[in-house]
């Protein structure tokens, strides 16, 4: 099913570079390479304005950088315009943000059908069902995410996340409005989408506790990856996070 | 308090941009129409021509009437009075018994009666079409106008002043010709005068003749004032008591007042136009509190999330209202700043159009008040007050925990309150539909009030109305691809936000429709009914300012003519309940045996001297039956008693009342003929007439339906241009500020995988369908007062009065609606663009 072999790297950043208007200040990407697999789950970590979000939005082609090449699953983004970089990204990405991203207008049903709507495919309903029954949702379907919990709402988005079968899924601070109990949930759902269903999991996080359901950490500051960490623990994550502050 | 919402007010700019323009623009409107009625309301006579008089006796200028009403054991008096359109007359002895009071050094009679000036060239008025007014000699002294070039009058000679003289071409020795009520005359042109200091004296040209040829020419009975000149160093005072112990009743005018004893006719007329600014003023207040409100409330509901986060951080209710009223008061403030300029530049613009259609006189200027100013921008703050404390009050108790909610939805209820607000609003459209008689005179502007409060109706329960009318567009739209799903999706859930859109839509067609549709129908009927009056006419005779009717008569009874009518305009005053009321009437004459002008008289008969017949409505409005004996004050204030003989039904573009021929020329100062209706058995009839009259006129009757409403209809359309540029602002307006709240709805879209144009369809849709919605319920208003209008005006049920300007209206403004919808969302959202993240 998957067109690019197996083993190639789902996405794959190569120097990247990323200036900010204004171009005066330090790049907040200067020169970044890095590779995400299919079925693995990477955390990226780093002290404020290391550029962690930027590497995120760049890597998903919510971005676009400033020299450098960014692959996602085999396609080159660089030559992508809008809005066939929106139809490459709708194919392949799924996204879930810290501040959940749900049209309050629509019931979570509707949500989690909405990207497959705007691709104009038929939308996999049964797919769609068995996602909401993973993410503990089923039953909830005609509610609208005004009536649901934070941790429900952000459950939500993951199952419209999966519902479109990505190849990769973008989380950016997944877990940061939530109590530790609805973040727990998320992170396993995540782990849970990477070992059952082989989708890469990139997460951007500041919490050596969400890092920690990683299988792999990467490490940013200032722009550039300086660290990375494999099968990491909170207490090694943390201990990573305070070298790479303190350098 | 007042930094803190300064504060939030610059953190917001954009947000608040939008009510700042809706409030900039409600008190520039309420500035300009303010300064209107204020300027009209103390418009004073341009110039006063007894500035040299010490006091002017005056004939009669009005009706006034005064009744006692018992009333818990105590008389109630009270005193009504309605103006004339000509002049009354005073004895012709009593300039003598005045030069004989001590002090006095001079009496002058003084005439003034209109006149048709003309030379071979065509007819000759003064500037700013302003009529030419007769005088004898004498009345040279009361301003003063000196001569300038050639001698006095003598009999057969006239003296014009210089403004005329240049703009008719005349030098002294030439030839002019004059038409008053009593003929036509060709005098030589003995001198050219002026008043001291300029050619002649604003609003009004001067024809002076021989003092011993005024009572010929002007046809009065006597001088319609009495100018006294006191001796230098005489006892004023005293002067005064002696010169008001011998007048009787009537007013010795000294100072300011003494304009007043001049010819209504020569003076501007500021009173028609009261009405008009009056309406203006309704209108536009209406319109600009009505968007000012929905504005205030859009701008507050979009900011629930920050008044809720003020909540958590400790805010109480009480000071959420303060801020929202501190905020609310500065924007205010900040919008008159350029408001009331802008006003005054409304007012300005406003007030040259309506002199360009001569619906106030050419000498209206606009007058600066102070106070006026700050009451406009008084009630904009108000207005703006009280919709934001209106809007908030339900936010402000938004409980603090919603604010960590991702989306605060305003606490619902206030539904029974909004309703029966509506109920209230559109019972009382009902009311005023079904009780005031529409077909009369205040028609148009009850139609307005219930158009108004229909559209107040429709505001109080607008997203239950929405819902409902937006259903079958909704459901269809829903059926047609991702981007029309999600558009009836949207539309529906958010029926506040759609109903805060549509809404402005429904007041820019409910407003605007009636008031065209009401003026185009009225316009129409007449001109139908001037066709049907004259459908037995063959010819109409008509001269270039008039004819006398002796002129007429003659042209009536030429060889060939089988049936003439002859109509003189004029003004009649009728009283009811002791409040006098003035009404357009005809002097009508009849000659020969076709039946020329056919009023439809639907009882009684035309008849002769001593009777006189009204439209029915009238008659019913005044209770009476035919064969009753009426009082009526003519235009130079005579009282007659006249039998009521027919009752007719075509009087649109005519008059309410049709008086003999001969009695109005001899009370109403002009009295002239405007047109002959002829029906003739051969051609040659036209040729006679030309051959006899060469200034005359005569055009088929086919060609000459066109009645004298123009500029009435000229200050409507000028109206709508107002009210329709002013909703239209609305319109971009909430359509801008609904956009502008949305950019996060749009940027999660995008995230879930629309493409830019995607989001832009959705808009689109969207638009769509909220331009649907508000052109239903604008055509159910329209047509709610429409309907009634029309039975009213002639029983006859119309929906669309007429279809080009239906077409038209409704087309602008769904197009204007549909570009307002589809551009914001265009710029917030470019098409290239990626989706943006940054600005959560």
């Amino acid at each position: 099913m998957r067109i690019h072999g197996a083993g190639g790297p789902v996405v794959e950043l190569v120097d990247v570079v990323r200036r900010y208007a204004g171009g005066n200040g330090a790049p907040a990407l200067a020169g970044v390479t890095v590779a995400f697999e299919a079925g693995t789950f990477s955390a990226v970590m780093g002290p404020s304005g290391s550029g962690k979000s930027t590497l995120l939005q760049c890597a998903a082609g919510l971005d676009r950088p400033d020299g450098g090449r960014v692959r996602l699953a085999g396609q080159e983004l660089g030559t992508l315009r809008e809005p066939k970089l929106t139809q490459a990204r709708r194919r392949r990405v799924g996204f879930v943000f810290q501040s959940y991203n749900l049209m309050d207008s629509l019931s979570v049903w509707q949500n989690v059908l909405l990207p497959q709507r705007l691709a104009g495919t038929r939308p996999d309903r049964a797919w769609a069902r068995e996602v909401l029954h993973r993410v503990g949702l089923a039953g909830r379907e005609n509610d609208r995410p005004g009536q649901l919990s934070g941790g429900q709402r952000q459950r939500v988005a993951l199952a419209r996340a999966l519902a479109g079968r990505p190849e990769v899924i973008f989380a950016d601070e997944p877990t940061g409005a939530l109590d530790l109990g609805a973040g727990r949930e998320v992170l396993a759902l995540l782990r849970e989408a990477v070992d059952e269903l082989r989708t890469a999991v990139v997460m951007v996080t500041h919490d050596p506790a969400a890092a920690a359901w990683a299988d792999r950490v990467v490490f940013l500051a200032d722009g550039r990856v300086v660290s990375e960490l494999a099968d990491p623990t909170v207490d090694t994550v943390a201990a990573r996070m305070t070298a790479v502050t303190a350098a | 308090m007042i930094r803190l919402a300064i504060g939030t007010l610059r953190r917001h700019r954009g947000a608040y941009l939008g009510t700042f323009l809706a409030a900039l623009l409600a008190v520039a409107l309420l500035a300009g129409a303010g300064l209107l009625l204020f300027s009209v309301l103390t418009a004073t006579p341009p110039a006063d021509r007894f500035a040299a008089a010490t006091a002017v006796v005056s004939g009669t200028r009005d009706v006034t009437l005064t009744t006692t009403r018992e009333k818990h054991k105590k008389g109630k008096t009270k005193t009504k009075t309605e103006r004339l359109s000509g002049a009354g007359t005073l004895p012709a002895d009593l300039a003598p018994r005045l030069a004989a009071l001590p002090g006095v050094a001079r009496v002058v009679p003084d005439a003034a009666f209109p006149v048709e000036l003309a030379t071979t060239a065509g007819p000759v008025r003064g500037a700013d079409v302003a009529p030419v007014i007769g005088h004898g000699w004498s009345s040279a002294a009361l301003t003063p106008y000196r001569l300038r070039a050639g001698h006095e009058p003598a009999a057969g000679e006239a003296v014009v002043d210089s403004d005329l003289a240049a703009r008719g071409g005349l030098t002294v020795g030439d030839e002019v010709r004059i038409t008053t009520r009593t003929g036509v005359r060709t005098l030589r042109l003995a001198g050219v005068a002026a008043p001291t200091g300029r050619d002649a004296l604003p609003a009004q040209g001067a024809l002076f003749l021989a003092d011993r040829e005024v009572a010929a020419v002007s046809g009065l009975a006597g001088p319609t004032a009495v100018a006294v000149l006191a001796e230098p160093g005489a006892d004023r005072a005293a002067l005064l008591a002696a010169v008001r112990a011998r007048v009787g009743g009537a007013p010795v005018l000294t100072g300011a007042d003494r304009v007043r004893a001049d010819l209504p006719g020569a003076l501007p007329d500021y009173i028609g136009p009261i009405s008009v600014f009056g309406f203006t003023i309704g209108i536009t207040a209406f319109a600009a509190i009505f968007v000012l409100t929905g504005t205030v409330a859009l701008g507050v509901r979009q900011r629930l999330r920050e008044l809720a986060l003020l909540r958590t951080i400790g805010a109480t209710p009480r000071q959420l209202r303060r801020l929202l009223g501190a905020e609310s008061l500065v924007l205010a403030a900040v919008a008159a700043l350029p408001g009331l300029p802008l006003g005054v530049l409304v007012a300005h613009l406003v007030a040259a159009r309506f002199r360009h259609l001569g619906v106030v006189p050419a000498q209206f200027t606009v007058r600066i008040n102070p106070v006026v100013l700050l009451l406009a921008g008084f009630a904009g703050a108000l207005v703006t007050l009280v919709a934001a404390r209106f809007a908030g009050r339900r936010a402000v108790r938004v409980a603090p925990a919603q604010a960590l909610v991702e989306t605060v939805v305003a606490p619902r209820g206030g539904v029974a309150a909004r309703a029966a607000v509506a109920l209230i609003a559109a019972a009382g459209a009902v009311a005023v539909l079904a009780f005031v008689p529409l077909g009369g005179p205040f028609g148009m502007g009850m139609t307005f009030i219930s158009s108004a409060l229909l559209l107040c109706a429709v505001a109080a329960v607008g997203p239950l109305l929405v819902r409902l009318v937006s259903a079958v567009p909704g459901r269809l739209s829903a059926g047609t691809g991702a981007a029309g799903w999600l558009a009836a999706a949207t539309t529906r859930v958010e029926v506040r936000r759609t109903a805060a859109v549509a809404v402005p839509l429904v007041l820019m067609f409910g407003i605007n429709a009636p008031l065209l549709l009401n003026g185009e129908l009225t316009a129409r009927l007449a001109e139908d009914q001037q066709a049907a009056r004259l459908a037995g006419a063959d010819t109409l005779v008509t001269g270039a300012a008039g004819l006398p009717l002796d002129t007429a008569k003659r042209v009536a009874t030429l060889p060939g003519v089988t049936g003439a009518a002859a109509t003189v305009p004029t003004r009649v005053v009728l009283a009811q309940g002791g409040k006098p009321q003035d009404y357009a009437a005809q002097g009508l004459l009849r000659i020969g045996s076709d039946d020329v002008l056919d009023l439809a008289v639907e009882a009684g008969a035309l008849s002769g001297d001593g009777t006189f017949a009204a439209s029915a409505d009238l008659a019913e409005a005044y209770g009476w039956r035919l064969g009753d004996e009426v009082p009526l004050w003519l235009a130079d204030g005579e009282q007659v008693v006249l039998r009521l003989s027919a009752l007719f039904t075509r009087y649109r573009g005519f008059g309410e009342l049709a008086l003999p021929a001969t009695l109005v020329a001899a009370h109403d100062p002009r009295g002239l003929v405007s047109a002959v209706a002829l029906r003739h058995s051969d051609g040659a009839v036209a040729e006679r007439i030309g051959q006899h009259w060469p200034e005359l006129r005569v055009v088929p009757t086919a060609a000459a339906t066109r009645t004298d409403d123009g500029n009435q209809q000229g200050a409507w359309e000028l109206l709508v241009v107002v009210s329709l540029g002013f909703t239209a602002i609305a319109v971009v307006n909430t359509f801008a500020i609904s956009a502008a709240a949305r950019r996060r709805e749009f940027a999660d879209l995008r995230l879930a995988g629309a493409t830019a144009r995607q989001v832009h369809r959705l808009v689109d849709r969207e638009a769509l369908i909220t331009v649907l919605a508000g052109l239903a319920l604008g055509v159910a208003v329209t047509s709610a007062v429409v309907v009634p209008f029309s039975l009213a005006q002639d029983g006859v049920f119309r929906l669309v009065v007429a279809p080009a300007t239906y077409l038209v209206l409704l087309g602008g403004v769904a197009g204007l609606g549909l570009v307002a919808g589809a551009l914001p969302v265009r710029l917030v959202l470019p098409r290239r663009g990626l989706p943006a993240l940054g600005d959560r």
